[in-house]
């Protein structure tokens, strides 16, 4: 009987401490996962970075641009192997975060600049940048671009991106139902009441998102205003949403625009996704998005009937505004940024500097017609019309914004700002409200 | 054996790794999250400011979305308790009535959204429910019935019923389920002595099927309640809480405080505040509905 229990006894120990040790191992085990990654670095000279990405298709457009640097890199730099790893905008975005918390060793991420950037500023993720290094030939960024990169006067991450809103449109839609591309506020609406008539959405909006009537907010009160930095103010609270007239007009022309139906039956269940659907199945006439979209046109997934038609135009103007045609709501937002806690600081930078330099993500992402680049390009005469007219675009923007203003603040700032216009836009409120909520918004960050 | 399970050593030894599993997973979270819900903090990692009872002070008195996603769950919890699971019962005992081959292929047809993920889910209503290409409209413009057309999801005014449809359907087959398990129990010989006192119709189902049916009603009626609190998914895929906060639900906002609006702080109360709404919940329906175990 005691030979037995004493038996049991060791059982039960046995497997006690197994159990317990098993539990250990397992938060151990990435501790260890993680050297071994690095390890390799070290031991022959092979090193592997990790980049982390907001591309998921590495196929085409400016996922296919990313891969196309990394590819070039490690041709050139035999002893460096690139790890991607991409997730899809939003849950980029929360994984980040997560990253962010556990400060995981990653090398270099994809940002976006303003409110998302700053949080990672504050847990001290990113790593700063010496703007000097960044001046001249080799990279060539257009003036003004680090704007939304830049904290207390520091930066933080360089910009891919020149961004800006316009209006792709569907050329044979507007020419089969006589209806003229606008280039007013009124003719705008025009437009929206003809394509009602005839039973087609007039413009397609991703309103589930939220962010896209923010844009067109900031363009609206530019065009009124004629002043780049109104609304800006206005989030630094040195100006307010309820006392200057043009934040007035401009929301009273938003509810023109929600009493018109300019957007589609559907725009607040529609994500980024849907909206461009139904653009480009040539459902909706219009679709309000930006630059970031030149790849439509040269995208073969899409029928070839709509890249033939797909056209491109500013944002219109108001008749009684002070804002020009060439005034751009343009600002840049996405970019990459160094990763503070990078177990190779120094290959990371270097092929970050790579990865920026005006040969490779810029030519690359204009050359493929992905993206417009925040650096100065060479046209090579095989762009589409599309990129063309983006070109035209932005050489001759008379003024440009630099800020998108729902990243301008916190991201408490941006949530209760985007959600003031889901509230607007889903009801029947009145511009009053809007504004007053716009500055409750600004009021409380 | 017999000893080993009295001896305190092994006792402590078997429970210890599931109380430590239960407490890492659990507890640690739960005390930790308490911790950040007196904070103000836009993420983890970043500087943290204490600002004591400041967050559930705004949550409770100042924040009408809180209230407005809270009172959404309620209604959920009640459409599911008066619409779906009397449909439920309903139906438990036509299919255990039918009987032979149509009971086995109408229980796995009843069985299905409930196999279906998600997600898959939430597209299928979105397209459906889609105000141009959407199914319902079509039919509805077959019938001349025009004037009832909607942008169901997308209009302030039906996205919360369009919601509460969709997952009140959703969810029916779990409660089908339980409900026809429930029904099975029951035993023959007691319908055929109610039959034979004249009782007939609704009135036996009324009388013998329903009051034998009241555990399965007690812990259905729980779950339902917890199910509607936590609703989150189909939410977060269909109108994230809109158009405006419309179809706000606590999960769904307390997740968009915390990863959207980075209020890392006043999420955590949210998620504070959400659990002891759980609990109360679960003890008010387990008070109110006591389920004395039948015995045949």
């Amino acid at each position: 009987m005691t030979k037995q229990s004493r038996l049991a006894r060791a059982t039960l120990l046995t497997a006690a401490i197994a159990t317990v040790a098993a539990l250990s191992a397992c938060g151990g085990s990435n501790d260890g996962n993680s050297a071994a990654n690095g390890g390799g670095g070290g031991g022959e000279g092979k090193v592997t970075l990790r980049l982390f990405s907001n591309l998921p298709d590495r196929k085409s457009g400016q996922g296919l641009a990313e891969q196309t640097v990394i590819d070039n890199y490690v041709k050139e730099n035999p002893n460096v192997k690139i790890d991607v790893e991409t997730l899809a905008e939003e849950p980029f975005k929360n994984k980040l975060k997560a990253y962010m918390s556990s400060n995981e060793p990653i090398d270099i991420t994809m940002v976006h600049g303003g409110a998302e950037l700053n949080t990672l500023v504050q847990a001290g993720y990113v790593k700063e940048l010496d703007p000097k290094q960044y001046e001249g030939e080799q990279y060539n960024f257009l003036p003004g671009v680090y704007k939304s990169f830049t904290f207390d006067g520091k930066l933080y991450g360089l910009p891919r991106n020149s961004d800006y809103e316009v209006i792709y449109y569907n050329k044979k839609l507007f020419e089969d139902n006589g209806v003229k591309v606008p280039t007013t506020f009124a003719e705008l609406l025009d437009a929206a009441k003809a394509f009602r008539d005839k039973g087609i959405a007039p413009m397609s909006i991703n309103g589930k998102d939220l962010w896209s009537f923010g844009e067109m907010f900031q363009n609206v009160v530019q065009r009124y205003s004629g002043d780049q930095n109104l609304i800006l103010d206005a989030v630094d609270k040195k100006k307010k949403f309820t006392e200057d007239e043009n934040f007035l007009k401009a929301a009273q022309f938003l509810q023109q625009v929600r009493d018109a139906k300019m957007f589609q039956d559907s725009f607040m269940t529609a994500d980024y996704g849907a909206s461009q659907n139904l653009f480009t199945q040539g459902k909706a006439a219009m679709w309000y998005m930006g630059s970031w979209e030149a790849g439509m046109a040269t995208n073969e997934s899409l029928p070839e009937e709509f890249r033939q038609n797909l056209g491109v135009v500013q944002f219109p103007i108001a008749e009684d505004g002070k804002g020009k045609i060439d005034d751009l709501l343009a600002w840049n937002g996405g970019g990459y940024a160094l990763v503070s806690s990078s177990k190779h600081p120094e290959e990371a930078k270097k092929f970050f500097d790579y990865l920026m330099s005006a040969n490779q993500w810029a030519k690359t992402a204009w050359d493929t017609g992905a993206a417009v680049p925040a650096q100065k390009y060479e046209l090579t005469g095989k762009e589409s019309e599309v990129q063309k007219k983006l070109t035209d675009i932005l050489v001759n923007a008379s003024s440009t914004a630099g800020a998108s203003f729902i990243d301008y603040g916190t991201p408490k700032y941006k949530d209760d700002t985007q959600n003031a216009f889901g509230k607007f836009f889903s009801s029947s409120a009145k511009p009053e409200q809007l504004l007053a909520d716009l500055q409750a918004a600004a009021d409380t960050q | 054996m017999h000893r080993v399970f009295q001896n305190k050593t092994a006792i402590f030894l078997f429970v210890f790794p599931g109380m430590l599993l239960f407490a890492l997973t659990f507890l640690a979270p739960i005390v930790l999250s308490g911790y950040y819900s007196f904070t103000e903090t836009v993420g983890p990692g970043t500087k943290v400011t204490m600002v004591g009872w400041e967050n559930y002070a705004n949550l409770l008195f100042h924040d009408p979305k809180f209230w407005l996603a809270l009172r959404n769950a309620v209604l959920l919890g009640i459409g599911f308790i008066v619409i779906q699971h009397p449909i439920c019962i309903f139906f438990a005992v036509l299919l255990d009535r039918i009987g032979g081959k149509a009971e086995k292929v109408f229980r796995t047809i009843f069985f299905i959204p409930c196999v279906i993920s998600v997600v898959v889910i939430s597209k299928m209503w979105l397209s459906l429910l889609d105000p141009t290409f959407g199914l319902l409209n079509k039919v509805l413009d077959v019938l001349g019935l025009d004037m009832l057309k909607h942008a169901w999801l997308g209009e302030s005014s039906t996205a919360l019923g369009s919601m509460l449809f969709i997952l009140i359907w959703a969810g029916f087959g779990w409660g089908l389920l339980f409900y026809y398990a429930g029904v099975k129990g029951i035993p023959e010989d007691l319908y055929e002595a109610a039959s034979l006192d004249g009782a007939s119709g609704l009135k036996l189902h009324l009388r013998i099927t329903v009051p034998l049916l009241s555990p399965v009603i007690a812990v259905q009626v729980t779950l339902a309640m917890i199910t509607a609190l936590k609703q989150m998914e189909t939410v977060f895929l269909t109108t994230n809480g809109g158009p405006g906060d419309s179809t706000q639900f606590l999960a769904v906002y307390l997740y968009n405080k915390a990863f959207s609006a980075s209020q890392y702080g006043y999420a955590n109360a949210i998620s504070i505040l959400f659990v002891i709404v759980c609990l109360i919940a679960t003890y008010l329906s387990n008070r109110f509905i006591r389920s004395d175990a039948t015995e045949y």
